[in-house]
């Protein structure tokens, strides 16, 4: 059987083992776990899959169509930054408005999108080594953002902006248990429901979904039929980053209403978790957002942990994720990647 | 996720292959195009923010020579704050000087020994994060994981000395005693840390990118339990463990007492530099090691065990970067606190400026170090955040990465038949990794 699916099958398992334990001992710490794990909870694990799941979506076009986008962290991080950034500046005094913080995405998003290009050109047009204009990507962003943040606020972390508003779906969010959750959510999560299919939609049924393809399998094949390899692979960068931009301006103006630039940034890690996430769901966009939305289930559940005050430390229970994500590695290392993804190609025309 | 590793490892390759003239030929032009991008930087950062005292004000006067004063005003869309030529003026001399008194004529070098003694130990950290980093390059491995085994390498050096303490005399003989035994916590903590990711990619084909990178998190997080929970300083309000004893640490010689650097360390990470290039050169490890980052396949029919080398070249390179947080815990800090510094992340930029090779190593950490300490200056002299380092040293990867654009540059300008000695030059060194000394 297929280790994907086993790990898979393995997690939901023993989270229903667990979940009848606690159900069956209402007094003991799983017990209470338990008590607390409802609709709140689910909603909370959506909205933390937000920028982990973008960033594997994003990831999935670049790598698909032969560029290896390894500076997605660094994308979550500017948009995050830049988000917060023009919406606090636009705002003013008066304090940001729902419009401006909308402002704040867009800008967020193009920022993203303008990083990504860089990458393009720098990869595309001088033919660098991906992986280490991948990290060039991610220590710009981390340098940048903080020195950014000193500049506007004279600190590394932004003061509280506010996070936009979540949108009520009239008659949908009354119905029970599901209502609350999907139908009362953030526009990030809309969002990103509507990405994941829509993703799996491009790359699967339309003609530019092949192009990516073949993009990152075969260029040469799809330079005879006359398509340009460069622009498919421009493309799927730029891609990568609005879509990574939704993802980072989600974290900062859909969740937290600030921007934090100490140590490695509020992104911390989420992007290489997605990265994780879409090499585990095997450049599928439904199996990404699968395997993302365990990370940030993961992570919420430790936010809960400390809720009911389990006894541990709250550090210990914050390395769960990452620890989740080299168990995960260990068992699923090997994944298919395409074949030409990180060379370069020269059309034969040039 | 073979293939990544295929892409790795081919990308590594390519970097050791070019010949050294090439290599700092690139080094110097990553350089100056990183100093000439961060100069836009701090212009644009300077249009941002708000000073009193603007250097370039809303208007501008631009003057005809000799006119008397005739000129153009030239209207400017705001105030820039921060002068770049000054920014870079105070960043490296306000690596070694005072600044404001320094000049070349008449020449007064204003040597001040706190800011020499800043850079210097900024230098020596750096001299073993970017060797820990190039061991793990030259093996075909990019070991991102340098930043949680120096953390974890820290920790068990403190731990370590501090539990031997009460057993040991104290004093000089404790030094002789101790010091020792924390280098050795360090390197062995810091060693078991680096396999594994070096066991998971031979074994279990993971990336060791990803793992690497995950592994910082979980030794930050990891460290920050250990000693809240069982190492605390008692009565402390941050997390920290106890000082370890005076006479237990490297104390400085020749600089001030509380400038936290030691000559003999430096000299120490000078000789483990020419020590690495030796064992990567001259032994039949190192070559296993470095045939293995250039020609995994031919190592391995040549009859290496690639799984071999791939955990003891993590190892090693976590042993490095273990001795690394020893020496950041014994000669700098004197205890562990959360918080510590990213010098593994800087390593990485020190190796690849340095193209890799362990002898070029001590100039780019000599740069680092040089930046790290003026960036202090520009912050308390001129106001410019310190964190502009950290978006030079992403600038300088990302020009390093890119040979081709340098190349290309140089098409343009250089004569045609000097243009085919650059392209051959930039081609495949027909010696492989032999030639890159």
């Amino acid at each position: 059987m297929n280790s994907r699916v086993r790990i898979a099958g393995l997690s939901i398992g023993s989270a229903i083992v667990l979940g009848v334990l606690g159900f069956i001992f209402p007094g003991s710490v799983l017990g209470r776990l338990v008590g607390t794990i409802d609709g709140s909870y689910a909603s909370a694990a959506l909205r933390y899959t937000v920028p982990i799941a973008f960033a594997a979506l994003g990831g999935i076009f670049a790598e698909k169509s032969g560029v290896i986008n390894i500076g997605l962290e660094g994308l979550l991080i500017i948009s995050a930054f830049i988000g917060i950034a023009v919406a606090d500046t636009m705002a003013g005094s008066a304090g940001a408005t729902q419009t401006t913080l909308w402002l704040g995405f867009f800008a967020a998003v193009l920022a993203s999108t303008l990083f990504a290009l860089l990458f393009a050109i720098v990869c595309i047009e001088f033919k660098a080594d991906q992986i280490i204009a991948g990290l060039a990507v991610w220590l710009i962003a981390l340098g940048l953002a903080p020195f950014g943040s000193k500049i506007i606020w004279g600190r590394v972390n932004s003061p509280s902006v506010g996070t936009l508003n979540n949108w009520q779906i009239p008659l949908l969010a009354d119905i029970p248990v599901v209502g609350p959750i999907l139908f009362d959510a953030n526009p990030t999560v809309y969002m990103l429901l509507a990405a994941v299919p829509l993703t799996w939609f491009v790359l699967n049924e339309t003609a530019f979904g092949r192009w990516v393809k073949a993009s990152g399998e075969n260029p040469m094949a799809l330079d005879t039929v006359g398509v340009d390899v460069r622009r498919v692979r421009y493309a799927s960068v730029l891609l990568s980053g609005v879509l990574a931009g939704i993802g980072g301006a989600g974290l900062s103006l859909g969740q937290a209403g600030l921007f934090n630039g100490s140590g490695t940034t509020m992104v911390d890690g989420r992007g290489w978790i997605g990265i994780t996430a879409f090499l585990f769901g095997n450049y599928n966009p439904l199996g990404a957002f699968g395997a993302s939305f365990l990370f940030a289930s993961l992570d919420a559940l430790q936010i809960r942990l400390q809720q009911v005050g389990f006894q541990l430390p709250n550090e210990l229970i914050g390395i769960i994720p990452y620890v989740t994500v080299i168990v995960v590695l260990a068992f699923v290392g090997r994944t298919r990647i395409p074949d030409a993804a990180g060379e370069h190609y020269e059309s034969g025309e040039e | 996720m073979s293939s990544w590793r295929k892409r790795a490892e081919q990308s590594l390759g390519r970097l050791v292959e070019a010949s050294a003239a090439e290599r700092i030929f690139i080094s110097l032009a990553a350089l100056a195009m990183s100093i000439l991008v961060g100069g836009f930087v701090i212009l644009v950062s300077g249009f941002v923010a708000t000073c009193s005292e603007p250097f370039l004000a809303q208007r501008m006067l631009i003057t005809i020579p000799g006119s008397g004063g005739w000129g153009v005003e030239l209207p400017l869309p705001g105030s820039f704050c921060y002068n770049p030529i000054r920014v870079y003026k105070y960043l490296f001399i306000g690596a070694f000087a005072n600044p404001q008194q320094f000049s070349l004529i008449p020449f007064n070098p204003a040597i001040d020994l706190y800011s020499l003694a800043s850079t210097l130990r900024e230098t020596t950290m750096l001299l073993f994060t970017g060797l820990a980093v190039a061991v793990a390059f030259r093996a075909g491995m990019f070991n991102i994981g340098t930043q949680g085994q120096l953390v974890l390498g820290a920790l068990g050096s403190v731990i370590a000395v501090l539990w031997t303490a009460s057993y040991v005399p104290t004093g000089i003989v404790g030094g002789i005693i101790l010091i020792p035994l924390g280098l050795l916590a360090g390197a062995v903590v810091g060693g078991i840390y680096g396999a594994i990711p070096g066991a998971m990619k031979a074994y279990a084909d993971a990336n060791e990118v990803i793992t690497t990178i995950m592994l910082n998190f979980i030794a930050t997080g990891l460290a920050f339990v250990l000693v809240s929970e069982y190492f605390q300083k008692p009565g402390s309000g941050n997390v920290q463990t106890r000082s370890i004893p005076e006479y237990a640490t490297l104390s400085p010689a020749l600089f001030p007492r509380g400038s936290s650097f030691s000559l003999l360390v430096i000299v120490g990470a000078l000789i483990l530099a020419i020590g690495i290039y030796l064992l990567l050169h001259r032994t039949a490890f190192g070559y296993d090691l470095r045939t293995s980052g250039i020609q995994p396949k031919a190592a391995e029919y040549g009859g290496v065990d690639s799984k071999k080398t791939m955990v003891s070249s993590m190892a090693l390179s976590g042993v490095i970067g273990g001795i690394g947080g020893a020496i950041y815990v014994l000669m700098i800090l004197g205890r562990w606190q959360t918080g510590v510094p990213s010098f593994g992340f800087d390593g990485i930029t020190v190796t690849i400026l340095a193209g890799n090779n362990p002898l070029g190593v001590p100039l780019a950490a000599l740069l680092f170090g040089m930046l790290k300490s003026g960036s202090l200056t520009i912050d308390f002299a001129l106001g410019v955040p310190k964190q502009l380092v950290g978006v030079l040293r992403g600038l300088i990867i990302l020009f390093v990465a890119m040979p081709e654009f340098f190349r290309m540059i140089g098409k343009r300008w250089v004569t045609p038949e000097r243009q085919s000695a650059v392209a051959t030059d930039g081609g495949t060194a027909v010696e492989g990794g032999e030639r890159d000394e």
